[in-house]
């Protein structure tokens, strides 16, 4: 790299709150040289998205202070220059894109005029040539029809059109440096990888600069010339991609890229597949060409009678006793449904589904006592998984009391030891999740889980939220538990690499189908379907010698949801 | 007990609002509790020689075309409409509460037909129908609270309804339901406790509203009889004299601005406590 073009020297952010101010950004110092894709990683609260907010000054609270270090850009610091100065500094210097396309567009503006606008009052033209440059520029972030598109809203395009769109939006002011704040994390794999691909295609193209900030070191290797380090603000390496992959000096980045599932000494560690269970027991789930269909409602009073979106469609799946199956597939395959209506959580319209024996269908009332007694679920937004307004010991009491598994002077112990199970401290039994880390709240979601003595947990994409260091610890507690207490493991997931990890046998569903299921080393070995290998083309992988998809892959599979916009009569 | 008063207080004491709200409406309580050690005369005595008497030191508020003395009847009226503001919202909110909790949990049919039945309700004009209850009832103020509790309950119900429908997809209702839990517990433990603040913080500034009906419904001779003090009668008692005895209809009028002050800024402090803006 030539000289730098943002140079960051000694910035320190400090929080003023009540018990005093805290320091969340320390002395950090990086380049940022032209042409470059320089990496940000670390996990939540490292102040890697915070870093990027303050070269802009764009604070998320007023209590947060740049107190000392300069942005230096064009030779002037821009922490130092006025209001004025720097808004005209953010866009037309340097532009951001983020996670969530979906709340950072404007619903009610169409997407082309939003990209116009940017034009307009960074370029200072009028309105009908910057109608035709935001048209050029939908063209170059991958819209196939830009002038049919330029008048669609966000909600008519799909979350990846819809970060494709946010990224026109940031090059509308013809940026230098493109900021991208975890721009893939709410997007499938696939997806993933056409905008990582857009975003290098920009960068040859414009010269743009981009700092990456994310918490996957997968795409950071396949993306990136050098990396940064984070954690808990301070930096604590930085360097060529290949030096900090290869000979990481932190024993912190160490971890983080031991922590990476995609890491051959992870998968050594992967369960070796069961052949005695298959023949000699009966399945614990038998589903027989399964069928769930919902209403799509508020189009029937003018389409003409009631239309259906199917959200599974003729799934057929046998899982031993003691199996470890890992369903994967992008968002809208039907895995989740698939794993509600297995529990009875969900109407079923069609075929069978027993669980130990019992139909859910013809049973329905055995079934169920069954399920509520013999399964669990482990959710994926630990948050939302637990009762805010109770403490953990309060939760797992009432489960304990309502399965009446468990006399009622022994529950406070059953309690400890649930706690024990899931490594959380005894403490916690009087804690409330707000006052948890994402991590913990997993794991007490996952102690409620085992409160009812499951012989099947069904977990849906239960680490998808979580950082990779927590993700391992989760997956490595799955399959200690897993080994510990015999249980069965349903684990729905959309990251290849976790599956790949920890489960035996793999199904992969593609709108609402099975469309390839076998043993897990097979599978990722020698895929037979295309859309299969698609998948796990795409996922980005550490080694960065190993590139991201082949040309163009990928992209013969729609990212639309089948149906749901066009309301798919069945 | 006081330990968990403790953290209570605590949150109260970092919100200035809430606090004003609940000194103000305590000032109140404890005026209506001491009515008959505050007030100076007696509320319903009348007096032919004291007729329409400005504020002075005697009658600090002056006094009626009764001649009664209106700064005792304004320390007696806040019994009666604390009383009002209080059950007149109690009923509806816990009627309303339960059938929207019912119809947003279990949806469907129940959910349409209480849904049908708010509607039927909401299409009469509020005062209305509660005019055509209380006259089949007979006036006074029972009638009143059994007209406003049949009448008021549908905005609870509606309110609670929405966030039942949104909450009963949460992750940890879907948990409740896959652990075997039954219905009332997952709908009255589980979710309503985590939907109710919407509802708490509405029903603060309901009171201010069932306050205003309840002088309405008093200034058409259905709620409180005369000579009760109750300050929405004492203002419509005094509206013919507004222009030569302006004291009459101001000081109960003041103080329905006063309590209905403090239960909005009780509102608003615990919808900011509850999160209820977040």
């Amino acid at each position: 790299m030539s000289e730098a073009l943002l140079s960051v020297r000694d910035l320190s952010v400090v929080f003023s709150g009540e018990d005093g101010p805290r320091t969340l950004i320390d002395n950090l110092s990086f380049d940022l040289g032209k042409g470059e894709i320089l990496g940000l990683v670390g996990e939540s609260g490292s102040g890697k998205s915070l870093t990027c907010r303050s070269l802009v000054r764009l604070m998320p609270s007023p209590k947060l202070k740049i107190t000392a270090g300069t942005v230096t850009l064009d030779g002037r610091d821009i922490t130092q220059v006025s209001e004025a100065e720097i808004r005209s500094v953010r866009g037309r210097d340097i532009g951001m894109i983020f996670q969530n396309p979906t709340s950072h567009l404007d619903p009610l503006m169409r997407i082309g005029d939003q990209i116009a606008e940017g034009i307009r009052v960074h370029r200072g033209v009028d309105g009908k040539e910057a109608r035709a440059v935001a048209l050029d520029i939908l063209a170059q972030v991958g819209f196939p029809h830009p002038s049919r598109q330029y008048n669609g809203y966000p909600h008519e395009f799909s979350g990846g059109m819809r970060q494709r769109a946010m990224i026109g939006v940031a090059l509308s002011c013809d940026p230098r440096i493109l900021i991208a704040d975890e721009p893939t994390t709410a997007l499938d794999v696939t997806i993933q990888a056409q905008i990582l691909r857009l975003l290098m295609d920009l960068r040859e193209t414009r010269g743009l600069s981009v700092i990456m900030i994310t918490h996957d070191l997968g795409i950071v290797a396949q993306t990136c010339d050098r990396i940064a380090v984070l954690r808990h603000g301070r930096l604590l390496e930085i360097g060529d991609k290949r030096d900090v992959l290869g000979q990481p000096q932190h024993p912190y980045t160490q971890n983080l890229i031991a922590s990476h599932p995609s890491m051959p000494a992870r998968q050594g560690t992967a369960v070796a597949p069961n052949d005695n269970a298959a023949s000699k027991a009966r399945p614990l789930i038998e589903i027989d060409d399964l069928h769930v269909r919902f209403p799509v409602t508020g189009r029937a009073l003018f389409s003409g009678g009631p239309r259906e979106f199917s959200a599974v469609k003729g799934v057929s799946l046998q899982v031993m006793p003691g199996e470890t199956v890992g369903i994967v597939g992008e968002s809208g395959s039907g895995k989740s449904t698939l794993a509600r209506a297995l529990l009875g959580l969900t109407p079923i319209s069609e075929g069978h589904v027993a669980f130990d024996g019992a139909d859910i269908v013809t049973e329905r009332t055995k079934a169920l006592r069954k399920l509520r007694r013999e399964t669990a679920m482990v959710f994926q937004d630990p948050y939302n998984a637990l009762n805010p307004r109770l403490t953990i010991g309060a939760m797992l009491a009432e489960v304990l009391a309502v399965q009446e598994s468990v006399p009622k002077e022994k529950i406070p112990e059953r309690i400890g030891e649930l706690l024990d199970l899931v490594g959380l401290e005894r403490e916690f039994a009087d804690r409330k999740p707000l006052s948890m880390s994402g991590g913990q709240c997993q794991r007490a979601g996952i102690a409620r889980a085992l409160a009812v003595n499951p012989k099947l947990i069904v977990a849906d994409e239960c680490v998808a939220a979580l950082d990779v260091t927590i993700q391992a610890q989760i997956v490595d507690l799955f399959r200690d538990l897993k080994k510990r207490l015999n249980l069965t493991l349903l684990f729905i997931a959309h990251d290849l690499a976790i599956v790949r990890s920890l489960c035996e046998r793999v199904v992969v569903m593609y709108h609402g189908e099975i469309v390839e299921e076998g043993a897990t080393d097979k599978v990722f070995a020698a895929p037979r379907e295309a859309y299969t290998r698609a998948l796990i083309d795409a996922i980005p992988d550490i080694d960065p010698d190993k590139p991201l998809l082949s040309p163009k892959g990928g992209e013969e599979f729609d990212e639309e949801t089948p149906g749901l916009v066009t309301g798919e009569a069945t | 007990m006081s330990a968990a008063l403790v953290p209570a207080w605590k949150a109260v004491r970092r919100r200035p609002t809430l606090l004003a709200g609940l000194i103000l409406l305590s000032l109140f309580v404890v005026i209506a509790l001491l009515a008959p050690l505050i007030a100076p005369f007696d509320p319903i005595l009348q007096n032919g020689d004291l007729r329409l008497q400005p504020p002075s030191w005697g009658h600090p508020f002056g006094t009626d075309n009764f001649g009664r003395d209106i700064f005792s009847r304004v320390i007696w009226g806040a019994r009666v409409d604390l009383q009002i503001a209080v059950i007149g919202v109690l009923f509806p909110f816990l009627i309303g509460t339960t059938v929207g909790t019912i119809a947003g949990y279990l949806g469907g049919k129940v959910d349409i037909a209480f849904m049908r039945f708010i509607d039927i309700i909401l299409a009469f004009p509020f005062l209305v129908l509660m005019l055509s209850i209380i006259a089949i009832l007979g006036p006074g103020l029972k009638s009143f609270y059994i007209a406003m509790a049949l009448v008021g309950w549908v905005s609870y119900a509606r309110l609670i309804r929405a966030q039942m429908l949104v909450l009963k997809t949460v992750d940890y209702a879907t948990a409740a339901l896959s652990l075997g839990f039954s219905g009332p517990r997952i709908m009255f433990r589980h979710l309503l406790p985590n939907a109710i603040a919407g509802s708490v913080v509405f029903s603060m500034s309901d009171c201010v509203l069932v306050l205003l009906s309840g002088a309405a419904i008093s200034y058409l001779g259905l709620g409180v009889q005369p000579p009760i003090a109750e300050w929405g009668v004492m203002v419509a008692e005094g509206q013919s004299f507004i222009t030569t005895a302006w004291w009459i209809t101001l000081f109960p009028g003041l103080s329905i601005v006063t309590l209905a002050f403090g239960f909005s800024l009780t509102g608003d402090g615990l919808g900011d406590l509850l999160g209820v803006r977040e």
